[in-house]
């Protein structure tokens, strides 16, 4: 690295904040991706109460995750975290077929919000690890992603016990905050 | 430099002066550091931390060797040390008996920790029938005048699971978090159907079971970190079996439902703030050498 390059990165300016809501129904794997974007243990997650926050740094951002809990219960509260959201990441259990319609409605609830509207929003075919999962195409066919019009949308297939596709996820997210910024 | 200097003196005081110290002390009162450590504190936390800290730093093979030793191999183990420490027992004759209740407790705590790690990564599984049996019997505890109309329901949320089907909670806790459920409302029943009524109020509730399994990872990565130890040094004179470690979670969810009530949190949204808090508290009583984190009611046994 060079004098001058080290200088830029000294005076560069402290890294974007973005604010990224994690959302979903219970037991779809929120916590585990949020603990494997901090590279923490993924082996004794229990069931959120409330909600868990942590913040990562990813290409020149520092990016806010809020995962909040998915149980029925306490859904009514995801409201009070809508508000400056930059992205939304909303996570779906691709192999709790059983729950498809349930995590659709939800879904389709979230786009409808106002304070949501315009939010790029990413979607997780997670736990792409079980045999049983039902890819990311079919998925997108189920919850009629192609008729969402007002905003920028992916779904990305991904298994966070794993890792695998989160990265490419994640570099949407930072795309989509690039795109909507300038 | 000051850091450096501290480097410095750790590794000339745990290679060469402490050896020294030890000798000098041993040559005016005629007792090595064990035997200085048995007589000098009560039995419990204070004197158990002494003995393993020494033996864990003893040069000597054969004390190091002794923290690792099996249940039925530490007798064996304390003869060996007596032997090579020259101690006379007709001199002594506390020594052998204090030696081997350390001992236990040392080597038990590490026992502890593996039970306790089995069952955490037993997966509880619907095909497995004594799994499903522990389950409804955890409905049955606690609400003996519902009955269940299935096994899959939305009335499990009413003891604070988060969908109809409850199998999907247990999660990194595995059958470690519905046995303790289970242990508590079996013996504290009493107690455990207050801790459920508080957690169904409409207002200041929380989702019982879920916080339940999350006080399970509590009590559990306590065990891991080894912070429980003047715990059970204190409680349990001898190797601490799992009821212990079930008996300690009770203590947890009997208490945090306490500090929950009193604290009046705005909504369940605060609950990993207060857990945080509460986390903290018991910390707190873990740094008293004379922590006994006893849940104080009347147990049926």
């Amino acid at each position: 690295m060079g004098l001058l390059s080290i200088l830029r990165k000294l005076k560069s300016t402290p890294d974007q904040e973005v604010r990224i809501l994690l959302l979903g129904l219970d037991n779809g794997g929120k916590t585990t991706l949020l603990k494997q974007l901090a590279s923490e243990d993924i082996s004794h997650i229990t069931p959120t109460q409330g909600f868990n926050i942590k913040s990562v740094q990813s290409q020149g951002f520092k990016l806010n995750v809020w995962d909040i809990g998915g149980q029925r219960k306490i859904r009514p509260y995801w409201r009070n975290y809508f508000e400056n959201t930059d992205v939304l990441i909303y996570v779906i259990d691709s192999a709790d077929r059983k729950r498809f319609e349930e995590t659709g409605q939800e879904l389709a609830e979230l786009l409808d919000e106002e304070k949501l509207s315009g939010v790029p929003v990413l979607i997780f075919a997670n736990k792409q690890d079980l045999l049983t999962a039902a890819p990311a195409s079919e998925i997108a066919e189920g919850l009629n992603l192609h008729t969402i019009r007002d905003r920028m949308w992916q779904i990305q297939s991904c298994s966070a016990l794993t890792g695998e596709g989160i990265q490419e996820g994640m570099n949407w997210v930072c795309k989509s905050v690039n795109s909507k910024k300038k | 430099m000051a850091e450096m200097l501290g480097y410095i003196w750790h590794y000339v005081y745990t290679s060469f002066l402490r050896y020294w110290l030890k000798w000098l002390i041993r040559q005016a009162t005629g007792k090595c550091e064990l035997q200085r450590i048995c007589s000098g504190y009560q039995q419990g936390a204070a004197r158990t931390t002494k003995a393993e800290h020494s033996l864990r730093s003893s040069k000597n093979k054969v004390l190091r060797g002794a923290l690792e030793s099996s249940k039925d191999k530490l007798e064996q183990s304390v003869d060996q040390i007596i032997k090579e420490k020259r101690v006379q027992p007709q001199k002594d004759p506390m020594f052998k008996d204090c030696l081997h209740i350390c001992l236990l407790q040392i080597t038990g705590y590490s026992g502890l920790y593996i039970s306790v790690e089995d069952l955490r990564k037993e997966v509880f599984s619907s095909e497995n029938a004594k799994h499903e049996a522990m389950l409804l019997k955890l409905w049955d505890l606690l609400m003996p005048t519902v009955k269940l109309e299935s096994r899959i329901t939305k009335q499990w949320g009413d003891i604070g699971f988060q969908g109809d089907d409850p199998k999907t909670d247990f999660r990194g806790m595995g059958m470690l978090g519905l046995i303790n459920l289970v242990f508590f409302s079996e013996n504290y029943t009493e107690e455990a159907r207050q801790v459920l009524s508080h957690a169904n109020h409409p207002k200041l509730g929380y989702s019982y079971a879920i916080v339940g399994i999350n006080l399970t990872e509590m009590a559990y990565s306590l065990l891991k970190s080894g912070a429980l130890k003047p715990h059970f040094y204190n409680t349990v004179q001898s190797a601490p079996e799992l009821w212990h470690f079930h008996q300690l979670y009770c203590y947890l969810a009997y208490e945090f439902d306490k500090f929950w009530v009193e604290e009046e949190p705005e909504s369940i949204m605060q609950f990993n703030q207060y857990r945080e808090k509460f986390h903290n508290l018991v910390q707190t009583h873990l740094q008293d050498p004379d922590v006994s984190l006893t849940l104080t009611v009347h147990s049926k046994n």
